[in-house]
């Protein structure tokens, strides 16, 4: 009987690990955006295969938004008139920082790392997440 | 001619159908009528009683594997090939958009009637004993149809679908501690993507429908073994009150009971076995009121598989199913709704993912599962059970509702626009 049921475990267990893919095929999570010079100043631009939103400001420099909806993974708006980020899904609506306004969002937007590459270039990472303070000036 | 009749014997083996042991010998001799007993109650085929809902409930899943098999002699399960597959049916290839309306249009017919069925079991009451358990099989049966709609709903890889899907897979991650891990274990990655649509193939075309044919061949032997479909309300028997037979026993004993003579004709294993019969049986009178299966419950059943087939085929010619712009990860459409029967669903969600998403839920269907185990109440009478009945009916209308909300409130962003206004979009 034990015997059996520990057959049948491992045999489950090889099961499910076989289902738990070993390599991932999907973009990866920390990439190169462009050349500083690529982003111009004001509102944010909005890189959709990646789903980032890239700020650049004069003063304080660069930062990036995730724009993944923390509720249930919509991807959300920047509007200029009011600066906020809006979710077309359930109607979450974040802050220019990130914050929850309204809306069942659980948690803040995420603002990832973004560093200069020795050949001058922006890269991302999104294993990285950072305060919504954090720049980067260049 | 006669090895023509030879051969026809050498398949049928029965005598002819004008006499009885020729009707009874076509039940039991052919291995797909046997699950019928050879003579059916007659109040048992009145259409006011099932409505043959679970009837059609099972024509419309034999009209799905039918045209889902044809469909997929056109269909590669990944992207963009399965969208590009998707528009080809629709404009090139001969009778593919008829085909692929009959798949849409029963797969909502059959969340629909696996639904109403479900209903019909509750307010007459025949999930009470002996039928507790095929009430936990029709569950999960129920269960089964809601996951082959969700994983069909990605396959066209249309903007619908992929918004849908998202959605739908990250309200599963909001379940405690292995929520995460169960979402990338069926998107077969972080994101929708090329894994998650060949996972969805497999569960759509191969695992869901193995599990459903196997519990359906299970549903239906229940049925049968639990004595064929309850009596009709209208036919229940006062309740039985008959003395228990005391045989002399001695003052100091408790005396011996006897359990009344059973008046039953069929003797099943079980009796030889348990000695009082687990499932429902027949008295003499009712005996009466019984007629053969061929043709009468026979031919019921063909009226309701070519009123089913003819139906979906009506509409399919009329209505197409739709199809959006192609997936787009970076673009989410607004209002993103997943499929109709999950709207209430996600109107929960729109509050609080976690309660609305997951707990309730989870409470609702282990509520169904234990339905038969909670409501001990013998009674199958309405008057007797209306606690149970307001209880239900609750919840029924309470979904519905929702649904509604859902579907016709509900405008960009998710805010409360009723049908009658006209909203333009806001420019970004
Ligand atoms: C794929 C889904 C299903 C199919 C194909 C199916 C099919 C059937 C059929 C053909 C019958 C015989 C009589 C009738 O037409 O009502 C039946 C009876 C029954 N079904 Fe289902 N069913 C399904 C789902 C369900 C569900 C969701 C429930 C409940 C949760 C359920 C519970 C029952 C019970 C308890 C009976 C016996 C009813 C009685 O004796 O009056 N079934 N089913
Ligand atoms: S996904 Fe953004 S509000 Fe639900």
């Amino acid at each position: 009987m034990a015997a059996l049921c520990s057959a049948v475990g491992v045999s489950l267990g090889a099961v499910v690990r076989f289902l738990v893919p070993s390599v991932f095929y999907g973009p990866p999570q920390s990439f190169k955006i462009g050349n500083p010079g690529d982003f111009p100043y004001g509102p944010p631009t909005f890189l959709a295969d990646e789903k980032i939103f890239v700020f650049r400001d004069r003063e304080r420099g660069f930062a990036v938004a995730s724009a993944v909806c923390t509720h249930l993974g919509c991807t959300v708006a920047y509007f200029q008139n009011d600066r906020d980020f809006h979710c077309p899904c359930h109607g979450s609506v974040f802050s220019p920082t990130g914050a929850v306004l309204y809306g069942p969002a659980p948690r803040p937007l995420n603002w990832f790392e973004i560093t200069l590459t020795r050949d001058g270039q922006l890269r991302v990472d999104k294993d990285k997440t950072v305060p919504p303070t954090y720049r980067l000036m260049v | 001619m006669k090895w023509i009749r030879e051969i026809w014997q050498s398949i049928v083996r029965r005598d002819p159908l004008s006499t009885d042991k020729g009707k009874s010998e076509l039940v039991f001799l052919n291995v797909w009528l046997h699950i019928h007993p050879a003579k059916v109650k007659k109040e048992n085929l009145r259409f006011k009683y099932s409505f043959y809902l679970g009837f059609i409930t099972f024509f419309l899943f034999l009209i799905l594997l039918t045209t889902g098999i044809a469909l997929m002699c056109y269909y590669r399960p990944y992207p963009p090939a399965a969208y590009q597959d998707m528009k080809d049916l629709q404009f090139a290839v001969f009778m593919g958009s008829f085909l692929r309306n009959m798949h849409r249009w029963a797969a909502h017919a059959m969340v629909v009637c696996v639904f109403l069925h479900m209903c019909r079991v509750f307010y007459t009451g025949s999930y009470k004993k002996p039928r507790q358990f095929n009430w936990v099989v029709g569950v999960m049966l129920l269960l089964l149809t809601l996951g082959l709609s969700f994983t069909g709903y990605l396959l066209p890889w249309d903007q619908l679908a992929y918004w849908a899907i998202t959605v739908g897979t990250n309200i599963g991650s909001y379940a405690p501690l292995v929520g995460g891990q169960l979402r990338e274990l069926l998107l077969g990655g972080h994101t929708v993507g090329e894994a998650a649509l060949l996972r969805f193939y497999v569960l759509h075309v191969a695992v869901l429908p193995s599990l459903v044919i196997l519990l359906t061949i299970v549903h239906f032997w229940r049925v049968r073994k639990d004595g064929g479909l309850s009596r009709p309300i209208w036919k229940l028997k006062p309740q039985k009150t008959e003395a228990l037979v005391t045989i002399g026993a001695p003052a100091a004993v408790a005396p011996l009971q006897v359990t009344a003579a059973s008046k039953d004709k069929t003797y099943g294993l079980m009796e030889v076995v348990t000695g009082k019969p687990i499932f429902e049986t027949m008295t003499p009178e009712e005996e009466e009121d019984t007629v053969f299966s061929y043709p009468y419950a026979f031919v019921r059943e063909a009226v309701a598989l070519m009123a089913t087939v003819t139906t979906i085929m009506a509409i399919s010619l009329f209505f197409n199913a739709p199809l959006e712009e192609m997936a787009n990860p970076a673009v989410t459409p607004n209002p993103a709704k997943a499929p109709w029967y999950f709207l209430g669903l996600q109107e929960l969600v729109s509050h609080s993912a976690l309660l609305g998403g997951v707990v309730l839920p989870a409470m609702m269907v282990i509520a169904l599962l234990a339905i038969p185990y909670i409501d001990r109440n013998p009674s199958r009478r309405p008057r007797e059970r209306k606690w149970a009945i307001w209880l239900f009916t609750f919840f029924v209308v309470a979904n519905i509702i929702l649904i509604i909300v859902g579907t016709f409130f509900r405008g960009p962003g998710w805010t409360w626009v009723p049908p009658w206004v006209h909203v333009v979009a806001r420019p970004e």
